[in-house]
């Protein structure tokens, strides 16, 4: 009787394989590197990435040198309506927003800086829609990590709040999508012909009347490809013309275990990832296409004012993926997390205020290559709302 | 005890059956199947435990508000916001102009075009701020604006004798002028319009 069982089930069980790879074979148009098939519609070729090709990378990867990685508070953005961060997450009313930096240091000694934080701006802080900034080269020295030996730079996208600070290291190369730069020259100069220019990337007076509706009507507070002040693409241009800019078409794979994957539109339309090899396997920052851990692990969009939802579900699967060998979402780098430096986000629970850091916060993620422990024998853990912050010096009074 | 007998030959009974149906491949697969379901029910019971866990507190505010603009002041920042515009979005085309053809994306006569565009608006814009006629209050921020369209001019023109001797090395000395300029530029401007680039 039992071994009458035992045969029906070997039988199903064949049937069931059979039947799935027949099923497969639908799905994947082909068992090659071609992705024709397989790439969802409006996705450009240089954006996709097959399941496959991303496992490969992590294979790659899992024989490659380990890094150390953490993260430090460039400043945090104060009582922002949750809603505008998080469309279905409306409890508590507002949150705090922290802005992440990864800071990533491979066996050689030298520093990878994912994102650089923002540029001091005396507003931010005269209006109390801010707190907490500290330059990104004192941070580090602060948290015992030489600012002197960044060697790159890896932008997740080009928004100022994450693309300031780049003059600070001159000598580090920036690593940035070509698509991220397209796609603010064409809203600079977006044309009126079929719309009424509404979109652009900077202010401006209406194209079409030529009349003054803003601001606030007009600012381009909310347009989607708002963002990117002057100054910040400024900054870019400084490390293209010192020949310290590698402009990037997609995936690149910067040294072994350290590589970017493109998220198009999972922000801005020229956002990158940052896989990196650690310990604890692979880790992938992601800037605002990440905007959220919650997010990622509860599959809610988040940071929405340029997102294609569906390129960022794209680029939520890209971090499954590239961390399903070990601790899947728990590895994916959040730019904005609300519960960073909580055990709440387990990754960054290991966290204490920054010394002398204006109450931002550090927090580490993972040691390798017999690196010593960044966090000190007695870490000031004291808690957000009792750190006071002072407002830096900055030229222009209110 | 003629009742403890037979129990406990029961008990050795069933304890041999258990061995003998631990030992047969359906207690194994019935084993796995039952192990699979209590591991979905504990993982699924933690993820629910993790999702319900709410976000850090949230920091009260404690400086005060933006104080209002007194009318004459918000007249003159609603006057300097078309410059500002112009003088924005010329700069941004001539930055990106200078990447773009430095990555091949974009002619030569392309880029002397825009920077040509810029150095008019430039100079228009410098215009337009002098005819104004800011409150004292704010005397200080149109002079600091004048000051970088005054850079950015310079930096234009240092950028734009490229096309005359075709070396390139005009462009990163225009460079550090137009950077400053930038600097400026979001001074005022996040002063003016504190709105301008919100959180992203």
């Amino acid at each position: 009787m039992i071994r009458k069982l035992l045969r029906i089930t070997m039988a199903l069980g064949l049937l069931v394989v059979v039947g799935g790879l027949g099923r497969a074979e639908i799905l994947r148009a082909d068992q090659d590197d071609r992705d024709d098939g397989k790439r969802p519609p409006q996705t450009l070729p240089s954006g996709f990435e097959s399941t496959d090709k991303l496992l490969r990378d992590v294979e790659r990867a899992e024989g490659a040198p380990l890094h150390s990685a953490w993260i430090v508070e460039s400043s945090r953005f104060l009582n922002v309506p949750h809603r505008a961060f998080q469309p279905d997450v409306g409890t508590p009313a507002t949150v705090d927003l922290p802005v992440n930096v990864g800071i990533i240091k491979g066996p050689d000694g030298k520093l990878t800086l994912y994102d650089s934080g923002w540029k001091q701006l005396a507003y931010i802080f005269d209006w109390n829609t801010s707190c907490c900034w500290k330059g990104i080269r004192d941070q580090m020295t602060a948290i015992g990590l030489n600012p002197a030996n960044v060697v790159r730079i890896v932008l997740g996208h080009g928004h100022w709040d994450h693309a300031g600070q780049l003059s600070e290291f001159p000598d580090a190369v920036l690593y940035i999508q070509k698509e991220e730069l397209k796609q603010i020259d064409f809203f600079t100069n977006y044309p009126v012909d079929f719309n009424s220019g509404n979109i652009r990337a900077v202010n401006t007076i209406n194209p079409l009347t030529g009349a003054q509706v803003g601001p606030p009507q007009q600012a381009c507070a909310r347009s989607p490809v708002c963002g990117y002040p002057p100054q910040t693409v400024q900054e870019i241009l400084g490390k293209v013309l010192n020949g310290k800019a590698k402009i990037v078409d997609g995936r690149h794979e910067i040294t072994p275990g350290l590589v970017i994957h493109p998220a198009f539109r999972g922000h801005t339309y020229g956002s990158q990832l940052l896989q990196v090899n650690t310990p604890r396997g692979q880790l992938v920052f992601g800037s605002d296409t990440y905007s959220s851990w919650t997010g990622i692990r509860d599959w809610l969009v988040a940071n929405i004012q340029q997102t294609d939802t569906i390129q960022q579900f794209l680029a939520y699967e890209k971090c499954y993926v590239l961390t399903s060998r070990l601790n899947s979402f728990n590895n994916c780098i959040a730019a904005h997390e609300p519960t960073a430096y909580t055990p709440a986000y387990p990754i960054t629970s290991n966290w204490w205020n920054i010394p002398s850091g204006n109450c931002s916060r550090a927090a580490e993620l993972i040691l390798a290559n017999g690196e010593p422990t960044h966090v000190p024998a007695n870490p000031d853990r004291t808690p957000p709302a009792q750190c006071v912050s002072v407002i830096p010096p900055h030229v222009i009074r209110p | 005890m003629a009742v403890g007998r037979p129990a406990a030959a029961t008990m050795m009974s069933r304890a041999s059956g258990l061995l003998h149906l631990r030992m047969s491949p359906r207690a194994i697969i019935l084993g796995l199947v039952v192990l699979g379901l209590v591991g979905v029910i504990i993982f699924s019971t933690t993820r629910e435990i993790n999702r319900s866990a709410t976000p850090a507190a949230v920091t009260p505010s404690s400086r005060p508000a933006r104080p209002a603009m007194t009318p004459v002041e918000e007249a003159f920042i609603q006057s300097v916001w078309p410059i500002h515009g112009e003088v924005e979005r010329s700069l941004m085309r001539t930055s990106l102009g200078q990447i773009l053809y430095k990555t091949n994306d974009l002619s030569r006569a392309d880029l002397k075009m825009r920077m040509e565009q810029a150095l008019v608006s430039y100079g228009r814009a410098e215009t337009s701020l002098r005819a104004l006629d800011p409150p004292a209050s704010l005397s200080n921020d149109r002079e600091t604006y004048l000051d970088a369209v005054r850079l950015l001019r310079e930096s234009a023109l240092e950028a734009l004798k490229m096309f005359k001797d075709g070396r390139e090395d005009h462009l990163v000395a225009a460079y550090p002028k137009s950077q400053e300029a930038s600097d400026k530029i979001r001074e005022v401007g996040g002063k003016f319009w504190p709105n301008e680039f919100p959180p992203n």
